[in-house]
């Protein structure tokens, strides 16, 4: 009986270390991948399974997770102490972490091959000199049309409100896609407030950012139009105040609306919906006497403090960024390839990233402060509560503007 | 009153026997604390013990010790600083909104999910064909998991394409339907009716298990007494479940309190702060915001609140109990 005990125990021993020694002698990196419109879950798989294969010693686990949840996820990660190799994050979040000592610099760990292939523009995520993360996806964001019915494009923020009076016949047709509800960014008032000439933060002689501004005329002319074009004439999507960006845009894939405002993955996306009428491309239209400048987004890959296999991390990235991934990765999702080789592909010299490469010329970034998730979080209930007419845009900007200097210790 | 002496002296007798059994335990206890048996049982509830610690005893008061701190965005303890967390935050009118908001969200919900629990537990204690095929699908809701059921409604409420809109306006019941999750009182009304929804068969059910333990007898005489149903359901029913309508209501109360999930799904606590409850908000400013010390505070009122509402109920229940 006892032998037949011992046995039992060493075939349990056994069965449950053993897998466990195996993975031991493998090194695990995890990467955090973010959701894009149009990336697929088969591009992920093989990535993943390519890279492993390449590599006997190295396991990589790429965690899809949604765009939404991933600034909770990474910050969750790294205050537990257990954050991953790799993710990737809004490069507006960098500073946030580099605030919490959470970060390691790419270039310690990615070849020289690999960071000399990367455009000098899409360099956002160097931070005082070091590069705190490896772009991922940059692309300033432009105004997408329903090609079949808008004849002209507007040139002013002015003509396209007459244009949209024009075009919305509902519900057949919207004049334009206006988000009313608070998602994770601010995009929505940002292209509105950069159109008007505002910014969200003053700025210091010494670079840094000062008071909060968005009251400024320019911020109070940005948000007057966005309530007037959406609750006085009335020409945007049904239920604005209840459809956020994600939700709002695939009214725009079936063919119902004239004009949005929109990022690189509008083609993608499209064709993902089924679409069938021809989009048009061009830039975010300024406020009559003002410079065209639209917002540029980049998001990064950055590196852990506190992982184990920060070198097995970098490994993976050079085999991401080769132009075999790497490229089809920025078609998935519809951005300008970050990288100087894939952008000379035959791809990406479409209309689409013609206009996306005009709009960058002139485009400008978040601001890049520590707290932006409060701020944003503020300035989006401003909107809303404007838009629910329970404050003017002034009010609402006044408000926000003292809240979020409060929230920034000013 | 006729229906309250029956279910008094049920549970009169139910305790009387269960501290008869707690007597005789305690008796044969006095001087074995450290015998070969005990060893062994303090041995088995020796992981669980070091499971609770770790997991629940720590945390808490982590959160407590954190709520007097200031901290880091690592959540790491910079300063003591005393009261200051707790003054600075009840100073502010936002706090106290959600605070008001919580408590409203809760009362509300608690009292629809019980009174349709209620109605529908009455139904399924009827006796007619198919009725173990109802019960079965009562518990759908309850079965399938929150944020599936939220992600659901989500788009039962979509303005476009939404379920609910769309047969308003096909059935022409309202030509503008509002748009449910965008507007402050629309939106804290679907939000609660999902929480409702979600919640509802737990109540039935339990009612149910409650209605089913009232001998027939009690019906029998009260049906020979000439009672109407409005009366049986007052004096025979009501009284006979009376204690699982109190643990059902407390259970339900807390969970609604910190029911995070479906308006973390359907608002995030928009539009304007108008679904904001204590839950979402200690979530918003702690792990969005990395406002870890008025993260912890709110934590601790929460946790003073629902034991002070814990409290209540087990002072009811407890002398009902003697």
């Amino acid at each position: 009986m006892k032998k037949w005990t011992s046995f039992i125990i060493i075939v349990l021993a056994l069965v449950l270390i053993l897998p466990g020694v195996t993975l031991a002698a493998k090194k695990k990196v995890t990467f955090y991948w973010a959701l894009y419109d149009g990336l697929t879950e088969e591009f992920r798989a093989t990535l993943e399974r390519d890279f492993n294969a390449s590599q006997p010693d190295i396991e990589v686990e790429i965690v899809p997770i949604d765009w939404d949840l991933m600034y909770d996820k990474v910050t969750t990660a790294i205050v537990g102490g257990n954050p991953p190799e790799l993710s990737v994050v809004g490069t507006r979040w960098l500073l946030e972490f580099m605030d919490m000592n959470a970060i390691e610099e790419v270039t310690k760990y990615v070849s020289k091959a690999t960071l000399d292939n990367i455009s000098p523009g899409a360099m956002e995520a160097k931070i005082k000199g070091k590069l705190m993360g490896l772009p991922v996806a940059a692309g300033a964001r432009i105004m997408a049309y329903n090609a079949d019915v808008v004849t002209r494009v507007p040139m002013t923020m002015e003509e396209l409100r007459i244009a949209a009076k024009k075009y919305h016949n509902p519900p057949k047709m919207y004049g334009l896609i206006m988000p009313g509800k608070k998602h994770t960014e601010l995009t929505d008032f940002c292209y509105y407030l950069y159109a008007a000439g505002g910014d969200y933060f003053e700025m210091r002689p010494d670079g840094s950012y000062g008071k909060c501004i968005v009251n400024s005329p320019a911020g109070v002319k940005a948000l007057t139009f966005m309530v007037d074009v959406a609750t006085k004439d009335k020409v945007v999507q049904e239920g604005f105040l209840g459809l956020d960006r994600m939700d709002s845009h695939p009214v725009f894939y079936t063919g119902k609306v004239a004009f949005t405002f929109i990022g690189a993955w509008v083609e993608s996306a499209a064709k993902g919906a089924g679409a069938t009428f021809k989009i048009g491309y061009g830039q975010i239209p300024p406020f009559t006497g003002q410079k065209q400048q639209s917002l540029i987004i980049t998001d990064s890959v950055a590196m852990f403090k506190g992982a184990k296999n920060l070198e097995a991390a970098g490994k993976f990235l050079d085999f991401f960024y080769q132009d075999k991934y790497k490229a089809k990765f920025d078609e998935l999702i519809g951005f300008p390839p970050v990288t100087i080789s894939a952008g000379k592909l035959p791809q990406f010299q479409t209309p689409l990233y013609r206009a996306l490469g005009e709009a960058a010329a002139t485009a400008k970034g978040w601001p890049l402060v520590a707290g932006w998730e409060q701020v944003n979080d503020i300035v989006w209930d401003a909107c809303v509560e404007a838009f629910l007419g329970r404050k003017t845009p002034k009010q609402a900007l006044d408000d926000a503007a003292k809240k979020v200097d409060e929230a920034r210790g000013m | 009153m006729p229906g309250d002496r029956i279910p008094r002296r049920f549970f009169k007798n139910a305790s009387c026997a269960i501290r008869n059994m707690q007597d005789t335990v305690v008796t044969r206890r006095k001087g074995y604390f450290w015998t070969t048996e005990s060893r062994l049982a303090y041995l088995f509830i020796l992981p669980a013990t070091i499971f609770l610690l770790a997991f629940m005893i720590y945390p808490v008061l982590n959160v407590i010790l954190m709520s007097f701190f200031k901290t880091n965005k690592l959540a790491q303890f910079m300063k003591f600083v005393g009261l200051r967390n707790y003054q600075e935050l009840l100073r502010k009118k936002e706090f106290l909104e959600v605070i008001l908001r919580s408590v409203y969200w809760t009362v509300l919900a608690v009292a629809m999910k019980t009174g349709f629990g209620m109605i529908i537990a009455l139904l399924l204690n009827v006796k007619y064909t198919g009725r173990k095929i109802a019960r079965t699908l009562i518990i759908i809701p309850w079965a399938t998991s929150v944020p599936i059921s939220a992600l659901l409604w989500l788009w039962v409420y979509h303005p476009e394409f939404g379920l609910l809109n769309y047969t308003l306006k096909a059935t022409g019941l309202l030509r503008n339907p509002p748009v449910w999750l965008g507007n402050p009182l629309s939106a804290f009304m679907a939000t609660i009716w999902v929480d409702i929804w979600i919640g509802i068969p737990f109540m039935a059910l339990v009612f149910l298990a409650g209605m089913q333990s009232i001998p027939e007898e009690l019906y029998e005489a009260a049906n020979a007494d000439g009672v109407n149903a409005w009366q049986r359901f007052v004096y025979v029913t009501l009284p006979g479940i009376r204690n699982v309508l109190l643990i059902a209501t407390l259970l339900s109360s807390l969970w609604t309190f910190n029911d995070f999930n479906v308006i973390y799904i359907l608002t995030k606590g928009g539009p304007a702060q108008s679904t904001q409850i204590l839950i979402t908000y200690t979530y918003e400013n702690t792990f969005a915001w990395l406002k870890w010390s008025y993260g912890a505070v709110m934590a601790v009122i929460t946790l003073v609140i629902l034991s002070i509402v814990s409290w209540i109920y087990a002072k009811i229940y407890f002398k009902e109990e003697t």
